[in-house]
This record gives structure tokens, C-alpha cells and sequence, in this order.
């Protein structure tokens, strides 16, 4: 079975009105291409050759469950968003395969900057549920992980993470740690200053960071075809000389050794790389938003024939790995898991507004502990109201 | 029962209308079960059950507006926890039809006079209880100044004069109130003793930093002996020994007596130290010491050398137990091993509180101020 | 006539504007099949079509250099950026192209720009969603900066500032957004910029405040006159330049200033009043100026929100401190 890229938003292509140069004779100084990866096709049949770690049955069982994690995880967030219990929370249904096989791809002492939707990686990597109910739910102390420690927090102001990851890249060069750094950026987020700037940087000082492009098709309600003209995003990493290439983002194994061989290059010392991850938004953009208003339901309805979920099951369970029982099992235990991480989120008291002062400077200046005293005593006024 | 409330399901939306119920009463439903739906000024959202139980009440039917924060369903049990807060619609409280206008006036307002005063004779005025209002300003513009306010004053003193010549009562205010209030209570409560003695600090460089080696040997005192850092209740005879140092330091300044609190001296470093020192002297001599810095030290230091006197009797304010003056620095003709030297000592004066405090305990805690003291730099 | 909300106000201003005068175009990120992330381009794009009503690439320093090319170059760009939070990348052509092109080219080439921007918070947003910086923009020489707080004043002022020949920042407070709801007639008619509104007359007391903190603040004063204190509460609405003989003559009326805003303290717009209050007013203040203001802090996430804004309480208190103070 041929591969083919799942795009299911118009896609661009070359203008047929072209400047007269065009068809001139003159020589060709450089040419270039964009490779696109599929291992597992929708149906979840190989049509690639195996990586080596697809051998190791435990290690996609693994993979699986973490994807089941995320789904059910996800879509509590958003109940619990829907009843007033928590706050705006950007839903990541349809991306888990994305997620999980760029966590499953980088190793522990590697350096994520993520969007704000990556909850597969950061859960992989040891985030906990409880701290994204946390940040979610409006309070700093989701941003403190447990681990991994020096993984950058959530990153709201669009593409601005891409350049802290170049910036992380740049202190393992110089302080010769074999490390990797991996900044996620989203279709929309191409087309900020800060991301061009980030590649350029990155490829000029062959810095070890790889640049996750998780195109979903929609940045809120401008589709990919109206942020810009290029045929693909990957191909933007030829401006700034460094390898771009496609991968299926609903194909979590091709998604991780994709990954996996970009992050081993570039802790050799190959320098940095784009990979377009090409997948769907399944779900409005955050629950603040309603993609109806812009969105045709038919193309939402084609892009659950390529979610994730289906084609990993398929293929353990073809491989005889994976039955209908185990699956049953999992699911209730994934269930399990949320619940009680959900329970123990509302156990935790109210931050006091002593939190709005402890942690913006190493120590406190003599005027902000004035205000810090006026937050005190009309803290308790506010909360009696 | 249990009554569910239309949360804010977007970002500051005030009310949603029901478009559809998914349940109804009597139905049993799980939570995260789909409720209703609901559209709101941003979106259709489907708003699923915050619990289980068995439902007794639709607050609403299909196309009513319901507010955020107001009843939507009744549950026959369950809770919701950790609600967000919900918005409710505004009380206008403005009254209608306000335009921007520019003011009509140019410049500097009515100039109504009565009382239109130089900020420095509003405070004089209001120390000296002059009314502004009964005064004429010789300012520009009828502005009152600090000698109109001088000249009501003697205007006011040659109707009220008292029969002694030589200035007219000045009520206390301020930091000199301050004052005359903590020492009296100091002297009606503390069982106050003082004990002397002098620190032989000849092997200081002569730039030593006094206040600085003070809270040092202060430090290593109350280590050594760690009754004279605590409060005492005489109301119930109990006394609590601190395990920090808030020390009090007494500061000369123009409108009084300040006694800032530098707080846990012991767990800062020196330059910790001289910046807070420095900090709090320079706060008391603009007058903006914060009122809580002036309150629950747990020992005192009056360095009352800077300016002059050898040994006193500082006075403890409670409810701290103890407090340490040190007098002027000063050549002194000591015997040492039956020579006569000149050698540069430091009187210490520590005052405690004899209701709690022992004098063995006072004179070891002496002893090792000294001790502490006499060390090179 | 119907009573509408704030926003229902902003998007009936643009369809006013864009009806009457051609070269109107509104830009920026989600606001046409979308109609913004708060509806205030709602319905725009079906009316005046793709090419008057342009989603851009999600690219701010794009969105403000763009309208510095299509403003002086015959448009009239209305441009929705869509936070304040987001605004940062777009400083660079507003500080160094935007502001000045007028003055650096002689009034050869200007830039008639409305950027509106959501601005502060109270309705629990995530992260980089609640933030009030406009004491950055009021330091930039060459552009205005506009902060109605109700929805015939957004409705009056945005006329105005579309109009308006020199570039205007439009910050809309996001908690007002649907707060409240006001009959606003459809009638063109702007208001003027560069002026105050008087909410509310008083004797006792002046506050000065602009944007979501006049609801704190009407409140505080509708208590104090409670409890018999009669305060004057002046909404700046134009916050650069300030338009200080209006406050000057209620201070010479009342003899006490007090500022309430959401912002943080340090350099705020309130410290900007201060100082031209005690320039030109100083001897007719009875007390010391005093402010009610955000804290020196990262504005936290919404747990802590409310702690943040300045609290109806905190005013009444102010209020009577300064009632306590000077003569």
C-alpha cells in the first residue's frame, strides 16, 4: 500500500502564473526535497519497514497506554471545564500519537519547551495529571514538575519557546553536555518572527535541537492554507539550511523514530532539524472556542478515519499483542487513574496571595512586602465575600 | 439535594440559553453523563453532569436565557467541588448619558481660597491646631504660607497666652508619643536591672563596624545564654524563649526616638545586615518607617555611643526581656599583667528584665558579648 | 432601541465605519469567519467581504507592520490583536515606526491606526490573558491610548479613534465585555477623545479611574455616599494624552485625589496623574494623592485573581484614609 501524507485541509500548490524567469534557461545553484514518513497506514497495516524498537512488544503496549491515558485525561478536562471546575483548557484529542512518540522519542536528560497542548510528552516524561489540573485550573504551582525539573513550563505567547530551546541547545554545546533540547511549535505558529529567528540560529550555529511543527490544520479558525503559501511547513527548515521532513502525526511509531533519529543526529553533533508532524485538531481549538463557526463537519468527519488510536490497536492486536480484554482492562484502569488524580486535585487547599509574592524575586524588596501585607489582610475580605 | 449553577464556560460570558435538555427529573445520571446544551455568546457546549444522582428539578426550559452563576439543575445528592467563581451580570451603577467633556475652567481649578495652603503650612497648621480656614493668605493667589501660619499661631497665642513666659504646651505626636507611651509602660511593668562592664576592642581596626560586631556578639550571646531573647507575660507569668533574633534598634532622629526591627539577624549575612541596617536608617530619617517594622523584636540595642555617654540605664520595653546599650569608645588606662597600657574599650550597659531573668543568666550573656567583642576582626 | 453588551457595541462601531467610509478594512487573527475570539468582528466578513475583513497569519509584529503599510497608503486598518498579552511582538513598529511616521517624514506619510487589544482580566483566562500594560503604550510619544468602560462610550470612542488621523491604541477591558448591557443608538456619532467622563459628582473625594475598575469603584462610592461621603468618580477614558483640567477642577472642588487602576503600581498611569496633579494642583489638595493599584507582581493565574484586582473594599478604605488625612 502506497503512503500517502493525511492531509485533509486544501493543500497548497505551485502558482500556474509565475514570473518570466521562471521558465528561463538558467542553472540550477540548488534543489531541494521534503520526505514524508508513514509507517503504519489508517487501518494500522505497515507500510514501511519496522524501527527497531517495534520489536519490543512491551514498549508499544507502553506506547498504547499512554495514548489511552491521554485520551480519557483529556476528555475529563474538558467535563470538568463544561461544569466550572476548571478553567479554559485546550483539548489535544486526535494529537496523542504526536505527543507520545516525541516523548517516547527523547531521553530523560533532554530539554522539552512545549506548546500548551502537549500533555502525551509531558506525561511520558513524568509530569504529573495533578499539575496540569493545577496550571489549568488557574495556579502557578502546576508549573513546578516534579520532573522532569528542567523541562520548560507551558508556553502560551505563540512560538516564543522555540528560540529558550535554541537557547538550551546553545548552553549544552557550550557546556559539552551530550544533551538534546526539542521545542514544539503548532501550524500557526510558522508564521511568528521568533520561529524563523529560532531555525536561522539554530542551523548557523548547528545547534542539537529539533523543532516539533505539530501542523493539526488549524491555528483557532485559519486554516494552514491561509497561513501561508508553502507547499509543506517542513520545507521551511531549507531557509534556514537545516533537513525538514514529514512525518504521519496519527502514526506514533513513525512519529517516534522520526524523532528519535533527529535527536541521536543531533547529539552526534549533526545540528538541528524541522519535522511537520501532520495530524488534526479533533476538538475545538479550547474550550473557549466553537469550531463550527468556521469548520465544515465533513472534514472533521474524515479525520476521524485517520485518529490515532485506531490504527495503533490495530496493528498490537494484528500482531497479537493486544485482545479485546486487555484493552477493557486498560481502559477502566486509565479511568481509575484520572479519577483519583481529579479527586486528589480538589483536595488541595486555595493558594494563599502570599503566592503572588514568593517567587518573583530571589528575595523580596522592602516595598513589595508592604504590598504583600496589603494582599494579606484584604486577601481574607476578597475570599469571605 | 444539590443544585448545579451555569458556570462561565467561556472567558467572562454572562449567560447562555438551553437549547436542549439531555436529561430529565427522575432520570438517574452518571457524572460526566451529557446534561444539556447550552449556546452562550461564543459557542454551542454540551455541559455534562458535574455528579451522579438522581435528577429533581430542570430549572430552565428550552430557550430560556439563564444567567451565569444562577440555578440550572437540582440533583437529589452530590456535590460539585472546586467550583470556578461564577460572573454575574453588573448591577450599571453609572448614571446614564455620560459624555467625555473637557473641563470648562482653564487651568488650576476655583481657587475657592478658603484654605488653599503650601502643603508645609497645611502640616505646620495641623500640628500647631490652627484653622486655615481663619487664616489670610499672603501667598500668590491668597495661597496661605508657613509664616501666615506662624502669625495665626501668635496671633492665637496672644489671645490664649499662658501665665508663664517662655512657649506655649505642644501636645506629643508622632514617634516622640510613641515614645512617652512604650517608656511609660516600660517603667510601670519591667523590673528593670542593669549590670556594666567593658569590652577591650583594641585590636579592632579602627574602621570597625560597631553596630554590625554588636548584632555579631548579640548572636553569639544568646547562643551561649538563651533566656535574654523572649517575651514575657506577666498577665500569665510565662515566658517564651524565640529561636530567632528580631532585634529593635534604637535610632535618633529628628521628630524622636525610632526603634526599628531588623528582622532574624541571626540567619543573615553581614552584608545582609548592612543593607538592612542601612535601609531602616535611612527610612526612620525620611519618616516612612512602616509601622510593622516597628513592632515584635525580641531583643533591643541602643548604640548611643555615636553620640555620646559612657554607661546607662537602658530601659526594656516589654513585652522583649532585655536590652543592651553601648557608650562611647574611649582610651582607657587599664592594668594589664601590672603594666598600665592605653588600650580602646567599649562600655556596655545591659538592661534585663528581673521578673525573668536571672542575674547569673544577665551577667553570662555579659560575659559573652564581651567575649564575642574582644575577638580580632 | 435594544440594550447591548459592550462588545455588541464594538462590532456595531466597525459596521458603522465600514459602511460609511470605504477604506476601513479590520484585520487580525480569527476575526472573520471566526468574528473574533470575543465576537467583536462578528458577522463583518459576511457583510463587507474577505478582502475588507482579513484573517491574517498568527504574526503580531506582522499584523502592526502591515497596518503601517496599508495606513499610509490609503487604508484605514482597524487591527485586532487578540490579547494584550500578545501585543509584545508588534512594540517594534509601534515604538519605532507607527508613533513617528508623521514626525519623521514631516506629515508627508501617516498612519490612521486603530489596534484594539482585550485588556486586563477578571474573567479567569489562562496565563499572559489578564494582563494591563497600557502605562507602556502611554509612554510612547505619537500615539493615543483609549480605554472606554462602558458600552456607549466603546461604541462613541472606537468612532472616534477610527477617525481619528494619527494611530490609537484601544484597549477594551475583557471583564466588561458582556458585564453589562446599555441602550446605544446606532447613530455614527462619536465621542470626543482626549477628554474625561464625569461618572458620578461629589464633594468630599476625587477618584480617577478608567476601564474594568469603574465598576469597583461606582461601587465604593455608591457605599461611601452611604455612610455620608459624597465622592466624584472621573473615567479618564482617553489615558494618553491625559486630559488633566478636568481632574485639575474637581480636585480644586473636592481637595482629595485618589487613583484606582488595575495595573501595576510601579510607573503606572496613575503615578503620571500624581505627578501632573502635583504640578499644577498641589495647593488645593487637602491630602496626600493616594493610589489603589495592582501589586508589583506577575499578575497570577485566576485562583488568585481576585486577590489581585483592587478590591471595592480597598477603595472605601482609601477613600476614608484620605478623608482622615491633612487638614
Amino acid at each position: 500500500m502506497k503512503c500517502r501524507p493525511n492531509n485533509i485541509w486544501p493543500v497548497n500548490t505551485v502558482p500556474e502564473i509565475t514570473p518570466a524567469w521562471h521558465n528561463s534557461r538558467m542553472r540550477n545553484v540548488a534543489e531541494f526535497k521534503i520526505q514524508y514518513r508513514q509507517i503504519l497506514d489508517p487501518r494500522g497495516n505497515p507500510c514501511a519497514p519496522l524501527p527497531a524498537f517495534a520489536a519490543d512488544a512491551d514498549e508499544l503496549r507502553r506506547m498504547y497506554r499512554m495514548m489511552v491515558l491521554v485520551r480519557i485525561f483529556d476528555a475529563k478536562c474538558v467535563n470538568l471545564q463544561r461544569t466550572g471546575q476548571l478553567g479554559t483548557y485546550p483539548s489535544c484529542l486526535g494529537h496523542e500519537a504526536t505527543h507520545v512518540g516525541v516523548g517516547a522519542a527523547m531521553l530523560p536528560e533532554d530539554v522539552l519547551a512545549p506548546v500548551y497542548r502537549e500533555v502525551g510528552t509531558q506525561l511520558w516524561r513524568g509530569v504529573t495529571m495533578g499539575e496540569m489540573l493545577l496550571y489549568w485550573a488557574g495556579d502557578e504551582r502546576g508549573n513546578d514538575f516534579s520532573q522532569p525539573r528542567h523541562d520548560f513550563a507551558w508556553c502560551v505567547p505563540i512560538a516564543t519557546q522555540t528560540l529558550h530551546a535554541a537557547g538550551a541547545a546553545m548552553a549544552f554545546q557550550v557546556l559539552k553536555q551530550p544533551r538534546c533540547a526539542l521545542a514544539y511549535i503548532g501550524d500557526g505558529g510558522t508564521s511568528e518572527g521568533a520561529f524563523y529567528e529560532a531555525i536561522n540560529l539554530a542551523g548557523a550555529r548547528k545547534l542539537p535541537v529539533v523543532f516539533v511543527i505539530v501542523n493539526n490544520g488549524w491555528a483557532i479558525s485559519v486554516p494552514v492554507s491561509a497561513q501561508t503559501a508553502a507547499e509543506t511547513l517542513a520545507q521551511k527548515a531549507i531557509a534556514a539550511g537545516i533537513p525538514g521532513v514529514q512525518v504521519d502525526g496519527n502514526d506514533c511509531i513513525a512519529v517516534r523514530q522520526t524523532v528519535a533519529e533527529a535527536l541521536d543526529a543531533a547529539r552526534r553533533g549533526a545540528g538541528p532539524a524541522v519535522i511537520e508532524a501532520l495530524t488534526y485538531r479533533l476538538s475545538d481549538h479550547t474550550t473557549a472556542d466553537d469550531a463550527s463557526r468556521y469548520r465544515g463537519e465533513h472534514e472533521l468527519k474524515e479525520a476521524w478515519n485517520l485518529e490515532p488510536m485506531i490504527r495503533m490497536r490495530e496493528f498490537l492486536s494484528r500482531s497479537k499483542l493486544w485482545d479485546a480484554a486487555q484493552e477493557g482492562n486498560l481502559q477502566q484502569e486509565c479511568a481509575e487513574q484520572v479519577e483519583t488524580a481529579v479527586r486528589m486535585h480538589f483536595q488541595q487547599s486555595k493558594p494563599g496571595s502570599d503566592a503572588m509574592f514568593e517567587h518573583l524575586f530571589a528575595q523580596l524588596p522592602v516595598h513589595l512586602q508592604e504590598q504583600r501585607a496589603t494582599a494579606r489582610r484584604y486577601a481574607a475580605k476578597v475570599s469571605g465575600h | 439535594m444539590s443544585t448545579f449553577k451555569l458556570p462561565d464556560l467561556g472567558e467572562g460570558l454572562a449567560e447562555a440559553e438551553i437549547l436542549e435538555w439531555h436529561v430529565k427529573v427522575g432520570d438517574q445520571v452518571r457524572v460526566d453523563q451529557p446534561m444539556v446544551s447550552v449556546e452562550t455568546a461564543k459557542a454551542v457546549v454540551e455541559v455534562p453532569s458535574p455528579f451522579s444522582g438522581v435528577v429533581t428539578a430542570l430549572r430552565g426550559a428550552v430557550g430560556d436565557i439563564v444567567p451565569t452563576g444562577a440555578p440550572l439543575i437540582d440533583f437529589d445528592s452530590g456535590t460539585v467541588v472546586g467550583s470556578m467563581p461564577a460572573h454575574n451580570e453588573e448591577e450599571f451603577v453609572e448614571q446614564a448619558g455620560v459624555v467625555p467633556v473637557r473641563a470648562r475652567a482653564n487651568g488650576s481649578g476655583n481657587g475657592s481660597g478658603s484654605g488653599r495652603a503650601v502643603p508645609a503650612a497645611r502640616a505646620l497648621a495641623k500640628r500647631l491646631n490652627v484653622d486655615l480656614t481663619n487664616l489670610a493668605g499672603s501667598g500668590r493667589g491668597g495661597l496661605i504660607t508657613i509664616d501666615d501660619v506662624l502669625a495665626g499661631v501668635d496671633a492665637l497665642g496672644a489671645r490664649n497666652a499662658p501665665a508663664v513666659a517662655g512657649g506655649a504646651p505642644e501636645s506629643l505626636r508622632g514617634m516622640r508619643r510613641a515614645m512617652a507611651q512604650s517608656m511609660s509602660q516600660s517603667r510601670d511593668q519591667v523590673a528593670g536591672s542593669t549590670v556594666c562592664d567593658d569590652a577591650d576592642i583594641h585590636s579592632w581596626n579602627r574602621r570597625g563596624d560597631f553596630t554590625l560586631r554588636l548584632m555579631r556578639a548579640l548572636i553569639f550571646a544568646w547562643r551561649a545564654e538563651p533566656a535574654l531573647n523572649a517575651w514575657y507575660d506577666s498577665a500569665s507569668l510565662s515566658r517564651t524563649l524565640i529561636d530567632h533574633i528580631d532585634l529593635a534598634i534604637a535610632v535618633d532622629a529628628p521628630d524622636g526616638l525610632i526603634v526599628p526591627v531588623i528582622r532574624g539577624i541571626d540567619g543573615k549575612t553581614a552584608d545582609q545586615l548592612r543593607a538592612a541596617i542601612a535601609a531602616q536608617k535611612e527610612a526612620a530619617h525620611q519618616r516612612r518607617t512602616a509601622a510593622k517594622d516597628l513592632r515584635g523584636f525580641t531583643l533591643m540595642l541602643s548604640n548611643f555611643g555615636t553620640l555620646a555617654g559612657r554607661y546607662g540605664i537602658p530601659l526594656v520595653v516589654p513585652p522583649a526581656v532585655a536590652i543592651l546599650g553601648a557608650g562611647k569608645v574611649r582610651e582607657d588606662a587599664v592594668a594589664i599583667a601590672g603594666t598600665v597600657q592605653a588600650r580602646r574599650r567599649m562600655p556596655l550597659s545591659l538592661s534585663f528584665d528581673h521578673r525573668c531573668i536571672t542575674g547569673g543568666e544577665a551577667c553570662r550573656f555579659l560575659a559573652a558579648v564581651i567575649a564575642d567583642l574582644e575577638r580580632p576582626e | 432601541m435594544a440594550k447591548i453588551t459592550m462588545i455588541e457595541a464594538i462590532a456595531m462601531a466597525h459596521g458603522w465605519e465600514m459602511q460609511h467610509d470605504p477604506r476601513v478594512v479590520v484585520i487580525g487573527q480569527d476575526v472573520g469567519a471566526n468574528g473574533g475570539v470575543f465576537r467583536a468582528t462578528a458577522g463583518l466578513q459576511q457583510r463587507f467581504g474577505k478582502d475588507r475583513v482579513q484573517d491574517t497569519p498568527l504574526a503580531e509584529a506582522a499584523i502592526a507592520g502591515m497596518s503601517v503599510g496599508m495606513a499610509t497608503h490609503g487604508l484605514k486598518p482597524v487591527a485586532e490583536i487578540q490579547f494584550m498579552g500578545f501585543l509584545y511582538p508588534a512594540l517594534d513598529q509601534i515604538v519605532n515606526h507607527m508613533s513617528r511616521m508623521r514626525n519623521r517624514t514631516r506629515g508627508r506619510l501617516t498612519c490612521p491606526v486603530v489596534m484594539r487589544m482585550p485588556h486586563g482580566g477578571g474573567i479567569h483566562a489562562p496565563e499572559h490573558h489578564s494582563e494591563s500594560t497600557e502605562s507602556m503604550l502611554c509612554h510612547i510619544p505619537g500615539i493615543r491610548v483609549v480605554c472606554p468602560s462602558s458600552p456607549a462610550r466603546a461604541y462613541g470612542l472606537l468612532l472616534a479613534a477610527i477617525r481619528d488621523p494619527d494611530p490609537v491604541m484601544f484597549l477594551e477591558p475583557v471583564r466588561l465585555y458582556r458585564a453589562v448591557r446599555q441602550e446605544v443608538a446606532d447613530d455614527g456619532q462619536a465621542l470626543p477623545l482626549d477628554a474625561c467622563c464625569i461618572l458620578r459628582e461629589g464633594s468630599d473625594a476625587t477618584i480617577v479611574t478608567w476601564g474594568a475598575m469603574t465598576i469597583e469603584t461606582l461601587r465604593a462610592a455608591a457605599e461611601l455616599e452611604k455612610r455620608g461621603v459624597s465622592v466624584e468618580v472621573i473615567d479618564l477614558c482617553t489615558l494618553s494624552p491625559i486630559d488633566i483640567e478636568t481632574i485639575l477642577e474637581s480636585i480644586a472642588k473636592t481637595g482629595r485625589l485618589v487613583i484606582v487602576h488595575e495595573a501595576a503600581r510601579n510607573v503606572g498611569v496613575g503615578a503620571e496623574i500624581a505627578a501632573l496633579v502635583a504640578e499644577h494642583g498641589l495647593f488645593d489638595l487637602q491630602a496626600p494623592i493616594r493610589r489603589v493599584t495592582g501589586f508589583d507582581t506577575v499578575v497570577p493565574l485566576f485562583q488568585l485573581e481576585q486577590e489581585y484586582i483592587p478590591s471595592t473594599q480597598r477603595i472605601i478604605d482609601t477613600v476614608q484614609l484620605t478623608l482622615t488625612e491633612g487638614a
